[in-house]
């Protein structure tokens, strides 16, 4: 520790990016006064939580109601999110922000630098206040933002652990490419009960799907990507609650999902990473379904492949391909098409996304076409990761979709050698 | 999925044998409950009930995506309209009472295609016939599968002759779970007052059971398709913590409150014949009571939920004209200030006779004869005019048995209380005794304080939406049954006899703005009790 070291300019801007983040939130919610520290301990920021919420403080005025009582602190969970650098930290503390309204939480972001020259810690604590109702009083929550630097960032979970609230359940939110093979990642997700990735992020989507399908921790894993395909689980699903088209599904015989890629570039953008929604759906379908892989027709190029697959009385070809757009984000699904051969003939069932909505369609029994449109609002980041905050530790539909997408993807890319 | 696949998905998960009633992709998802496709006939559909509530719920369960996309709506009712003048009707009440709005244009668009208006007189058997007629064409074109919900949105008195329609139209059928002929459910939904006292209560539930089985009637009570009502029993019976304390040992009484700030509101002839017990206390009341305190179902199911309900209403035994002289108190406001706002008396409402003796204050002490709960008073009240509106229930639990910190010149420690706040700001409070920090041994109550607002943060489904996607998915926990009906009425037909023939004790007056007449806190004080002021 360097209580009164000379500031370097490296370790001043790094102050004022502490600074900078502390004030994201002023504009949507009461802050007390931020406490940055450089070069401190794990103690003293401790200390400073505490203190927070002490009715003795009377520094503390934001903090307490015009009766002079605490605002109410609530946590429901500790968030943890690592993040590689400060500037990173800004997008996460904005998500934090913004989700701390919905689930007032204990909000770490941790920006682990290993490979920096000294060892030490700087600090930032704030506490962020909003009215839980209109007209009600404030709730608030507390968020701290952590740069640790040389060795102790190999061993963040010893730093984080005495920061967390007891018997509150812990998530690690890791955005961006998680270090998979790093122990650091490792010893965090021993830590927490719950392990928020995007898969969408990954830079080597193969490896990514296959270490996380690998994965045996008592920690349940949710994938933003996941949760972004929502509308289309739920969607595809109510096609077959009606009993009269459930027994199409065991003849399903042909799956196309298709998906957003940037107009500019698209070849060369369409990366493995834009995959992780359509293959995840692909996947749900798949596992669901008990489909087995059978053979490449065309393997991945360009973002695209095709694949037979054995279904339970039908061979399916299972079809993705990317469409050049900016109208939506890139590795958004477009649309996906579900046919059938049944009794009665064939059917269809297709879900065609356009911007906030999509048209939703059936045809089937040679009964009149069923067309509606539906709302599917994409999430905010943040509404993704609330979602993923209420879920189940464990989502067993996910861990299967993600091994059969892992699966599905490694035989694209087999043949795509081939 | 493959032979060289890490883990294959079990056959149990993915395997879809034809004619499966299970849907296998409908596992895991956020709605695991999905209705089947439906028609929803709504009778009376150009009434308030639809335009503030019915509409805004079945949009806000299309834009959930609740309902599955077969769903239809039929407003039947005399009115002359078309088609489109129903969608505009059910468009604006939307607009102006949905938790979301205004309806997205699209959105509206997709459900507003589902909408279609049925004119006819309830009496009339060709209305019906065209009805039915016009079901079936509903059932081809969109896929319904013959499944049918009737909701009653008219008032009680035209429930007889609808019912006796239905019937006759052959429109009643259920053929649920029956080989051969028509597939598909019929359910029907009435809104309370389900009759106004014993014989009329009796009668209706004949009138309902001449037609439909008691598996297809759902009487509704809005109270319990509340977040807090439903998590009574979660937190009872989720919890270790509680149950053991939930009984005679450690309870010492239980109050129940449900306090309206508003008058009659314009009601003044409704109310003028129904008073405070039959508008709050034969439903809201008594449901609340016994989902407060029944015994643990065995299962988590409809009829368990309900046999438990009833057996603790069978416990509350009907009162003497004594005793309810003793353990009731009745009450009518007078002007009065409410929330800053100038309160007129309630004779002088209008269609309210001036010499009203109708009660708009209810306060009853009851028991419940059971193992658990021998000995347990259980104190309700309800009122209009109140200072302020919340329902909640709230436990006081007995002292412990050793006053330890007592010291001369020190007040006793409070005895703890929980208390179930079912609206507004929804959640759980517990009251306990801790030290003061600081030498010396001063005790003060704090506050455990679960608010949903807080914790959760999130936008709760109003109850109307609860209840129709309980009752399209077929789950009637939430409802009424008849015998319990009836039951609530054996126990308060004697009080409301004994008070309109006058051998029941005087009428009471409070200001608009107090906690009612000064006669309910005697009630309690004779117990050595208070009301609480929540």
């Amino acid at each position: 520790m360097n209580e009164d070291g000379a500031a370097t300019v490296d370790a001043d801007r790094e102050l004022a990016i502490h600074r900078r983040l502390m004030r994201f939130g002023e504009a949507e919610s009461t802050v007390a006064p931020a406490w940055v520290a450089r070069d401190t301990s794990v103690r003293s920021v401790e200390r400073h939580l505490n203190g927070l919420w002490a009715m003795s403080d009377e520094s503390r005025d934001d903090l307490v109601t015009e009766k002079g009582l605490p605002h109410a602190r609530a946590s429901v969970l500790n968030l943890i999110a690592t993040v590689p650098d400060l500037d990173g930290a800004g997008r996460v503390v904005r998500t934090m922000l913004e989700l701390g309204v919905r689930h007032p939480s204990r909000a770490l972001v941790l920006v682990a630098e290993p490979s920096a020259p000294a060892a030490g810690i700087d600090a930032s604590v704030s506490a962020h206040c909003h009215p839980a109702a209109v007209g009600s009083d404030q709730i608030c929550y507390e968020e701290v933002v952590l740069t640790v630097r040389g060795e102790p960032a190999e061993h963040l979970s010893g730093v984080v652990a005495p920061l967390l609230i007891h018997d509150l359940p812990t998530l690690v939110w890791w955005p961006g490419d998680p270090p998979f093979s790093d122990p650091t990642f490792d010893q965090m997700v021993d830590l927490c009960d719950r392990l928020i990735i995007d898969s969408g992020d990954f830079s080597d989507l193969a490896l990514g799907l296959r270490r996380l399908a690998s994965l045996r921790r008592r920690s349940g894993i949710g994938d933003l990507s996941w949760r972004r395909l929502g509308w289309w689980l739920e969607l595809s699903a109510q096609f077959f609650d009606a009993p009269r088209f459930r027994r199409y599904l065991p003849n399903l015989n042909r799956l196309a999902i298709r998906y957003a890629v940037p107009s500019a570039g698209a070849a060369a953008q369409s990366g493995r990473a834009l995959l992780a929604q359509p293959l995840l759906y692909a996947g749900w379908i798949a596992s669901r379904l008990a489909w087995k892989r059978h053979a490449a027709v065309q393997g991945l190029h360009d973002g695209a492949f095709r694949l037979r697959m054995e279904g339970r009385y039908e061979m399916v070809d299972l079809m993705i391909e990317p469409v050049p757009t900016d109208a939506l984000a890139a590795g958004e699904l477009i649309s996906v098409r579900l046919k059938s051969l049944g009794e009665t003939g064939a059917a269809e069932f297709i879900i065609d996304r356009d911007g906030d909505e999509a048209t939703v369609a059936s045809n089937a029994d040679g009964m009149t076409a069923l067309l509606r449109r539906v709302h599917m609002e994409q999430p905010t980041e943040a509404e993704l990761l609330a979602g993923s905050l209420v879920a189940e530790r464990h989502d067993d539909v996910y861990e299967t979709s993600l091994r059969a997408a892992a699966i599905i993807l490694a035989s694209a890319v087999e043949a795509e050698v081939a | 999925m493959s032979t060289s696949a890490p883990s294959a998905p079990s056959s149990r998960r993915g395997d879809v044998p034809p004619g499966s009633k299970r849907n296998p992709l409908r596992e895991g998802l956020r709605h695991e409950r999905m209705p089947e496709p439906c028609t929803m006939v709504i009778c009376g559909a150009t009434g308030d009930l639809t335009e503030r509530k019915l509409g805004p719920a079945l949009y806000n369960l299309t834009l959930g995506g609740f309902l599955p996309p077969e769903f239809t709506v039929v407003g039947f009712a005399r009115r002359d309209l078309s088609d489109d003048d129903f969608r505009e009707h059910l468009h604006g009440g939307i607009d102006r009472y949905s938790r979301n709005r205004p309806a997205k244009p699209s959105i509206w668009e997709s459900f507003g295609n589902a909408i279609e208006y049925h004119r006819g007189e309830f009496n009339d058997p060709d209305a019906w016939t065209e009805l039915g007629k016009r079901l079936d064409r509903i059932d081809r074109d969109r896929g319904t599968s013959g499944n049918r919900l009737f909701y009653l949105a008219v008032p009680p008195s035209l429930y007889p002759e609808i019912v006796r329609q239905l019937g006759n139209a052959g429109l009643a059928r259920d053929d649920e779970g029956r080989s051969g002929g028509r597939r598909g459910w019929t359910r029907v939904i009435v809104e309370k007052p389900f009759g106004s006292d014993l014989e009329t209560a009796r009668r209706l539930n004949r009138e309902l059971g001449g037609v439909f089985e008691e598996e297809q009637i759902y009487r509704i009570d809005h109270y319990l398709g509340k977040e807090t009502v439903q998590n009574l029993a979660v937190f009872r019976f989720g919890n270790g913590l509680f149950e053991p304390i939930w009984n005679r040992r450690y309870i010492d009484s239980v109050q129940i409150t449900v306090a309206e700030t508003v008058g009659v509101e314009g009601r003044g002839e409704f109310y003028d014949q129904t008073g405070a017990m039959r508008d709050i206390v034969q439903n809201h009341g008594l449901q609340l009571l016994s989902m407060f305190a029944m015994e643990p179902p065995v299962e988590f199911r409809a009829t368990d939920l309900r046999d438990e309900k009833l057996k603790v209403l069978r416990g509350v035994k009907p009162m003497s004209p004594e005793e309810v002289v003793d353990q009731t108190v009745r009450g009518q406001y007078v002007s009065g200030w409410v929330e800053g706002q100038k309160v007129a008396s309630y004779r002088d409402e209008p269609e309210v006779a001036p010499d009203s003796e109708m009660e708009t204050y209810a306060a009853l002490r009851l028991g419940i004869d059971s193992w658990r709960w021998a000995g347990v008073p259980f104190y309700i009240r309800t009122g209009k005019a109140l200072p302020t509106r919340v329902t909640e229930i709230a436990v006081q639990f007995k002292r412990a048995p050793l006053a330890l910190f007592a010291r001369a010149g020190t007040p006793a420690i409070d005895p703890n209380t929980l208390a179930i706040r079912v609206q507004p700001d929804e959640g759980i409070l517990l009251r306990f005794g801790a030290k003061v920090p600081g030498q010396g041994l001063q005790i003060r109550n704090v506050n455990m304080d679960f608010r949903y607002g807080s914790s959760f943060a999130v936008d709760s489904p109003d109850a109307y939406e609860t209840l129709l996607l309980d009752c399209m998915i077929g789950d009637a926990s939430l409802f009424t049954r008849g015998d319990e009906v009836e039951r609530a009425w054996e126990i308060l037909d004697p009080i409301i006899e004994a008070w309109r023939t006058g051998t029941g004790g005087a009428l009471h007056f409070y200001g608009a703005g107090s906690w009612g007449p000064p006669a309910a806190d005697a009630l309690l004080e004779r117990d050595d009790r208070s009301w609480r002021r929540p």
